[in-house]
């Protein structure tokens, strides 16, 4: 008796298995009709920009895209997911650091091929920055193959509130001329005061998030994280810690910044946004936001150090194809209707969530003044002549890069000197990116 | 030939087996799902973490490497050490709703609203808390600051010093599991016969006796239930983290284990090494909880 209960047990439980199974793979039965997966993250403006996008590719060639839209927390999460369980969706984004990873391991394919000769969609009319971001020669990130087309580049350009300065009496800074640090200093200085006289500071110079702003003033004080051939981290560099000194002096020394804002930058964007913060950030992702601002604002480029030549970092997100695929010519295509295609980016840029990908759209709306700010042209200089690809977006992994920010508080507080904290963090990051490196199958 | 077998027994009718395949039928699934979704990526885990593995390629065995690795990496230690230091606001948080239930279990009015309010938390999104206690700690604006201004105090950047950030989190934590533990001990405290308050006071018995004597004891399995959850719960801490402080906090003083297995598997294409740690977490909260049931059955008691 026990032993047939057993056997039923198993016999019911093949069944069920077969049901499961049957169940499963009837979702994805063979209609005729070709089917690509799309996976993506995104909010509201990128969903409506690409619902078009899609419409118009599905009904060019004859195909259905399924779309999969997770959030952005958990994009990398799923996508990984989904490799590990070998179901690698067809086209889906990329982030430019993990280019690198996602080709070694065979993940993504290479476009080149059908980029190249594609009729919907001139390589010229890109951001050089954008396609460079992925191609990858089998060491260097920036040269050889392309393996991804740009959904985006973001330049991280720096923006000043023109309302507070002539309230100052100040001149207005040169939209072509960097301030050099001690000019941002002393504009920063006047700039920061007690409006109502009750004491307290009501107004500041600015208010910076070394994560996101510390790149622009090392690069222009002539320091760099990695080496030429991203071997060796360079941060215990003379020129990185004055850099980095500099920064944490805004606060400690100078007393421009807001006091507890430091680390956080949720305090000074909210006081950058009632007006109280003269120099802030701004990404083209912030514009749609910033055009309700009750102050006039416009760009500038990021004060420069000693190399005299400013410097920022730029973004970038990119849009790949599943090595598995089973139609990689059709895959490629959908990525350049996703990259390039004229609805779709007029609307993301109508969105005011991003800059056009494409060079002469970008003209265009470099010359329409009617929607701030002024001196678009700043983002379009940055993609085009000084911005960066952040520090590691083009190794392997952000380990290393992750550990110069995880101790650096003492620093920011005037606890510890720029020079003995990058000292101690060098050695630690550097065995990070060998062990980095190592895995690549590089240096 | 299990249908012979049944049939010599003629005691079980027809309808009596079709009964029990459809049992077992049932069984299935959950069953099924169990070996699937559970077994599998446990025994794969186990697999994982003997392997040099990116989550992207095929895994490389490298026995016990990762195992080394992590004895010597200070991040783990720490991010173990932060997880174990964040579950203090366990026994605060019983302490505190076994109080509530108290209160809450008198009969006076406004009683209902009380129990809502306090468990509204509960049921609310852990991420929309998180973003909302994000706000309430900012250093500048946020609400808990401006409440100590009112009295003069001047509060410290809770979630960017590495002082303040641990207390931060658990202080959210035991605020947001206080109705759920409240709740328990509510139903826990109703069940207790009203029979024994009055012999113990017939005996004359004062309240703190008679909550020492009777009460306590007549909750425990309640609290021993709140506290091998919570503590299961506690080690595996992650959400609350990575909304609040992305980056593990000034110094990585408020990462906890979970998240930098999180961030080594997802974010470092360490999945090999994370499978690692994520064992000896599995191992670490396996042994607590043996420990703790050991201990609960020397102290059972039935009132017989």
């Amino acid at each position: 008796m026990k032993r047939s209960r057993l056997i039923a047990a198993s016999v019911a439980m093949i069944a069920t298995t077969g049901l499961l199974l049957s169940g499963c793979s009837a979702g994805a039965a063979d209609t005729g009709e070709k089917q690509l997966t799309f996976m993506f993250r995104g909010g509201e403006d990128e969903k409506a920009a690409y619902t078009t996008a899609i419409k118009a590719f599905e009904e060019a060639n004859d195909v259905k895209v399924k779309i999969i839209v997770t959030t952005a927390d958990d994009y990398s999460t799923k996508l990984k997911a989904a490799i590990a369980g070998k179901q690698i969706p067809d086209v889906f984004y990329i982030a430019q650091g993990d280019i690198q990873a996602y080709v070694n391991n065979g993940v993504v394919l290479d476009i080149t091929d059908y980029v190249e000769d594609s009729d919907t969609l001139d390589l010229d009319n890109i951001w050089e920055y954008g396609v460079d971001s992925y191609r990858y020669d089998g060491s260097l990130v920036g040269e050889g193959a392309i393996y991804a087309l740009p959904k985006d580049v973001g330049p991280f350009s720096f923006g000043y509130n023109k309302t507070m300065f002539e309230a100052a009496g100040i001149p207005l800074p040169d939209v072509d001329v960097p301030l050099t640090l001690q000019e941002f200093v002393d504009i920063s200085k006047q700039l920061t005061k007690d409006l109502d006289g009750d004491g307290e500071l009501d107004q500041w110079g600015t208010g910076l998030n070394v994560q996101w702003s510390l790149q622009s003033f090392a690069w222009s004080n002539g320091a760099d994280f990695l080496n030429e051939d991203r071997t060796k981290v360079t941060v215990d560099t003379p020129e990185f810690a004055e850099a980095l000194q500099w920064f944490a002096d805004l606060s400690n020394v100078e007393g421009v910044t807001p006091s507890t804002a430091q680390a956080q930058t949720l305090d000074t964007y909210q006081r950058w946004m009632s007006g109280q913060i003269a120099f802030f950030p701004v990404g083209p992702w912030d514009v749609s936001t910033y055009a309700d601002l009750d102050f006039a604002w416009d760009l500038i480029p990021y004060p420069a150090g000693k190399t005299g030549e400013s410097a920022t970092w730029v973004g970038s997100l990119g849009i790949a194809v599943g090595s598995t695929t089973e139609d990689p010519e059709l895959s490629a295509k959908l990525v350049e209707y996703l990259s390039a295609d004229v609805t779709a980016q007029q609307t993301l840029v109508d969105a005011g969530v991003q800059i056009p990908n494409l060079k002469d759209m970008a003209d265009t709306w470099v010359a329409d003044s009617t929607t701030p700010p002024a001196n678009k042209q700043e983002f379009l200089d940055i993609v085009n002549d000084y911005g960066r690809a952040l520090p590691a977006n083009n190794t392997y992994n952000a380990e290393w890069y992750d550990e110069l920010f995880t101790n650096i508080q003492p620093v920011l507080d005037g606890k510890q000197t720029a020079a003995d904290y990058l000292k101690e963090a060098q050695p630690k990051m550097q065995a990070f990116l060998d062990d980095a490196n190592a895995q690549a199958g590089i240096g | 030939m299990s249908t012979e077998v049944l049939r010599s027994k003629p005691r079980r009718s027809r309808l009596h087996r079709r009964e029990h395949q459809v049992a077992l039928l049932f069984i299935a699934i959950p069953l099924i799902g169990f070996l699937l979704f559970t077994l599998y990526p446990l025994l794969y885990s186990v697999y994982a973490s003997f392997t040099s593995w990116n989550g992207l390629a095929a895994p490389k065995f490298n026995g016990l490497d990762n195992y080394i690795k992590m004895w010597n990496d200070p991040y783990f230690l720490k991010a173990m050490w932060n997880t174990l230091f964040m579950m203090i606001g366990i026994p605060i948080g019983l302490v505190l709703s076994m109080a509530l239930a108290l209160g809450l279990n008198r009969k006076m009015r406004g009683t209902t609203f009380f129990r809502t309010v306090y468990y509204v938390p509960v049921i609310s999104s852990i991420a929309a808390i998180a973003i909302l206690w994000q706000w309430a700690y900012n250093g500048d604006f946020g609400l808990v600051n401006q409440v100590l201004d009112l009295f003069g105090i001047q509060g410290p950047n809770w979630l960017a010093d590495k002082d303040t950030v641990k207390p931060a989190l658990i202080i959210m934590a035991t605020w947001k599991g206080l109705g759920y533990s409240m709740l328990l001990y509510l139903a826990a405290l109703q069940s207790v016969p009203r029979y024994l308050y009055e012999a113990a006071s017939l005996d004359g018995a004062g309240t703190w006796q008679q909550f020492r004597n009777i009460t306590m004891p007549m909750v425990r399995p309640v609290t021993f239930f709140l506290v091998v959850t919570s503590i299961i719960g506690g080690s595996q801490i992650f959400i609350e983290i990575n909304i609040m402080t992305p980056l593990g906090g000034p110094e990585f003083s408020s990462a906890s284990i979970v998240w930098y297995i999180w961030r080594q598997a997802f974010n470092n294409l360490h999945m090999g090494y994370a499978s690692a740690m994520s064992i000896v977490l599995g191992l670490v909260i396996f042994v607590i909880t043996v420990i703790q049931f050991r201990l609960n059955r020397r102290n059972q008691f039935s009132i017989d």
